[in-house]
């Protein structure tokens, strides 16, 4: 393990009776880095990140956090977690949460600076148990990072949060980066991937499907849109070879392809009036799906 | 970023501290349990031990009720705060969370059971002063101190069962299922009523509960005790402990729950090695010389005549008890009885102690009969066990023949007195030293009937009864009371 990878998977299998969760999964999260896990239900991402956080083993393979094994509680004091399904004790307020974890970390954050941080001050007084939903999750964020880790794993962060809420810890993660934090992020929303992350997994099946950059995620996939104003009908351009899909918006033809440079020679060959066009690559959403969808094939 | 990772002591420390903390703060705001772990055995206590004491039975003995009360207040805080909050934490993933946090190792458990021995400590406090000043119970200091530090170690057993119950089942059935054990327990183990006054096979059955045990330990302390070994008890109370902290521990693993951190070996081996060690010295103490040597020494021969009902071959039975009804009524002007060696009166000092009393015939009995025995003098402190009263003895020498009384049902005299409260004491069995019946009840200014069940006390060999007494065991200070009218039929 080289100085600059905090956290590694390597090789791990881990079945639960007859499913293989993870079959073969290798995953490196590297210092500085904001890594998202990506993957549909079922994919093996909570697995993945419950063997890296010593909560489980693996059947084969190794797991290591800061190139001690997960269970080492060495390794677990350079890190933060929020989990996505925790109760914590109602009855305790968010102050004495956080200056309780705060306990276990050789040289934590100041509990007050952080609730400046997240700008916790109007729920202190209420116990835990009281919080709404997405004040719960603040909470849970803010139990993360309190102990100053080098690694913070960040399971779902936002749901539950208002559009102000998402951006404000958004805004605290992309700060956290700076400041030189690794964080490793699962999530289902995108667009929060494609808002913070550095470097994407997509995994599917217990497997690597694909990685790197959010641009190159979207390069693997070839799929492009094309939104054009035309005198085309949908079902016309329908049948023309490589056309996934098309849907009629008000006056413009939004076309799924997988090969734009040929649809776009025909579509002026056809229509020598067509205007206003638009050439996009897939988003996020669209290379995940695909990416996922065409591991299942292979795999049935 | 700063890389070091290395917790410095002081901190650690605090941490484990902290842990402690707010698992008591916890513990405190949750009323559904804070609330009938505290109260019940208060309200237990005063309802069956206080207000209805005259109820237990004959078994009316203050002392005793306190110390079985103070073992019910140590079982709900064990059982239901590990097997409870187990449950439900385990359940919602807090217990996954600390284990990905670096929560220091034990400090889950460690916590939890501190919590348990605060409120135990509470509880155990908390019946004292119910005890001492409006229960009238007198305890020496040293007795006090005993049964506090039984109540606040004897969670551990219960911690342990709690722990395991928590492991296994869910949190929301957890509160009822810990009930079908709590409440059973402590009613078959003799500590909500005295297994006396319940029928034979309960007092056969009641050594399977752990309750059971830490009861006995609880009585001893107060030489109370049936006789039995105190280390014995103590040994079975570390098994217990052993037993059910393995299983818990191993059902935890199993589900992927790391509760001793990162070197479970380690931790088990000290947990182990400390509950071993607890029942070797212990049963070191029932067969060497330990300190309960000579108490365990009588047990032994006690437990063979008296607990079983059951002689022993080799040893006779007491000389046959007269048909005669009546042992004395005093009514002749001399304090002689029926039979045997005539009422005389009895203090400590034999013993080292510094009590004492004097005896008259007095004119003027109870239902107009013509004469009473008046005992009076000054109970002292200076012994752990202080006495001042009268003694009969069915068949001299004194102490030395016994009396088979078996034949026979009740025990019955008259008394009045100054409002203390006095025992009346039945000595038997094959040891001089073995702890004897002690059956307590108020004299106060007007003539009232004492009345001994006596096929309910199976701990009193009555084959072989060597002494019957009447006195005082506390507190200090002087008394007077009259008896009249003894009879056994």
């Amino acid at each position: 393990m080289t100085q600059n990878t905090l956290a590694s998977l390597t090789g791990v299998r881990k079945r639960f009776g007859a499913v293989q969760a993870l079959d073969g999964f290798d995953l490196a999260v590297n210092r500085g880095e904001l890594l998202a896990v990506l993957g549909p239900n079922g994919a093996g991402k909570s697995t993945a990140i419950s063997i890296l956080l010593g909560l489980q083993s693996a059947d084969q393979g190794t797991a290591e956090l800061f190139g001690h094994p997960p269970q080492d509680i060495d390794g677990r004091r350079r890190i933060g977690v929020m989990m996505q399904e925790v109760m914590l004790p109602g009855v305790m307020r968010p102050r004495e949460l956080m200056e309780q974890v705060a306990s276990y970390y050789p040289t934590p954050y100041d509990v007050n600076s952080v609730i400046e941080r997240l700008s916790l001050q109007g729920l202190l007084n209420r116990p835990y148990g009281k919080l709404s939903g997405g004040q719960k999750r603040q909470v849970q964020f803010a139990l993360a990072l309190v102990g100053r880790p080098e690694l913070i794993f960040l399971d779902e962060p936002t749901v539950g949060l208002d559009v102000q809420a998402r951006e404000a810890l958004w805004k605290v993660v992309r700060d956290l980066k700076h400041e030189g934090c690794s964080i490793v992020l699962t999530t289902h929303y995108l667009e929060e991937a494609e808002a913070l992350a550095d470097r994407v997994v997509v995994m599917a099946k217990g497997k690597f499907v694909a990685g790197g950059s959010v641009n190159e995620i979207r390069a693997y996939v070839t799929r492009k849109q094309v939104s054009c104003v035309t005198r085309l009908t949908v079902d016309t351009v329908r049948s023309w070879p490589d056309v996934l899909q098309v849907e009629q918006q008000r006056d413009r033809l939004q076309i799924s392809t997988r090969n734009a440079e040929a649809l776009l020679v025909r579509l002026f060959r056809e229509d020598p009036e067509l205007s206003d066009i638009e050439v996009k690559r897939a988003g996020l959403a669209e290379a995940f799906t695909e990416l996922t969808s065409e591991s299942a094939q292979e795999a049935a | 970023m700063n890389a070091v990772s290395n917790m410095s002591g002081s901190r650690l420390f605090a941490a484990y501290i902290g842990e402690m903390r707010i698992e008591f703060i916890k513990a405190l705001r949750t009323p559904a349990f804070a609330v009938p772990t505290l109260l019940f055995p208060i309200m237990f206590y005063l309802l069956f031990g206080i207000f209805m004491g005259s109820m237990r039975g004959n078994m009316n003995q203050a002392e005793v009720t306190f110390a079985a009360y103070g073992v019910f207040g140590a079982m709900g805080p064990g059982l239901f705060g590990f097997g409870v909050s187990l449950a439900i934490e385990r359940e919602q993933g807090l217990l996954t969370l600390k284990q990905a946090l670096p929560q220091p190792p034990g400090a889950y458990l460690l916590a939890r059971a501190f919590m348990a021995m605060v409120f135990v400590s509470i509880i155990s406090i908390l019946l004292t002063l119910i005890a001492v000043f409006v229960g009238h119970v007198s305890l020496t200091l040293t007795q006090i101190v005993s049964l506090f530090a039984i109540n606040v170690f004897g969670v551990l057993p219960f911690c342990a069962i709690g722990m395991f119950l928590g492991s296994v089942v869910s949190g929301q059935a957890s509160p009822a299922i810990i009930n079908i054990i709590f409440l059973p327990m402590a009613f078959l183990s003799g500590v909500i009523l005295p297994l006396q006054i319940l029928p034979k096979i309960f007092s056969t059955l009641a050594p399977v509960w752990p309750a059971y045990h830490q009861a006995q330990m609880a009585l001893a302390a107060i030489g109370k005790g049936n006789g039995s070994s105190f280390y014995g008890h103590v040994a079975v109370l570390a098994g217990t402990t052993l037993l059910f902290f393995l299983l818990a521990v191993r059902r935890m693993h199993g589900s992927g729950f790391r509760l001793l951190g990162s070197r479970p070996k380690r931790a088990l081996a000290i947990i182990s090695a400390t509950c071993v060690a607890v029942a070797t010295l212990s049963m070191a103490g029932v067969f060497g010389g330990g300190p309960g040597a000579k108490e365990d020494a009588t047990a032994a021969t006690d437990a063979a005549s008296s607990s079983a009902g059951t002689p022993a071959p080799d040893f006779p039975k007491g000389a046959p008890a007269p048909s005669t009804v009546e042992i004395a009524g005093f009514d002749a002007g001399t304090a002689s009885a029926a039979y045997g060696i005539g009422w005389t009166a009895a203090g400590d000092d034999m013993r080292g102690g510094n009590s004492h009393a004097t005896q008259q015939v007095i004119s003027g009995g109870a239902a107009g009969s013509a004469g009473a025995l008046e005992v009076s003098g000054e109970l002292g402190n200076a012994i752990q066990y202080p006495f001042a009263g009268t003694m009969f003895f069915p068949e001299g020498p004194p102490m030395k023949g016994s009396m088979d009384y078996s034949s026979k049902k009740t025990l019955t005299f008259k008394a009045r007195g100054d409002g203390r409260r006095y025992m009346l004491m039945v000595i038997s069995g094959l040891a001089v030293d073995g702890i004897p019946l002690m059956y307590d009840f108020e004299a106060g200014p007007e003539w009232q009937e004492v009345k001994l069940d006596m096929s309910s006390y199976s701990n009193v060999d009555w084959t072989r009864v060597r002494a019957i007494g009447v006195g005082t065991m506390g507190p200090t200070g002087a008394f007077r009371f009259q008896i009249d009218d003894v009879r056994v039929e």
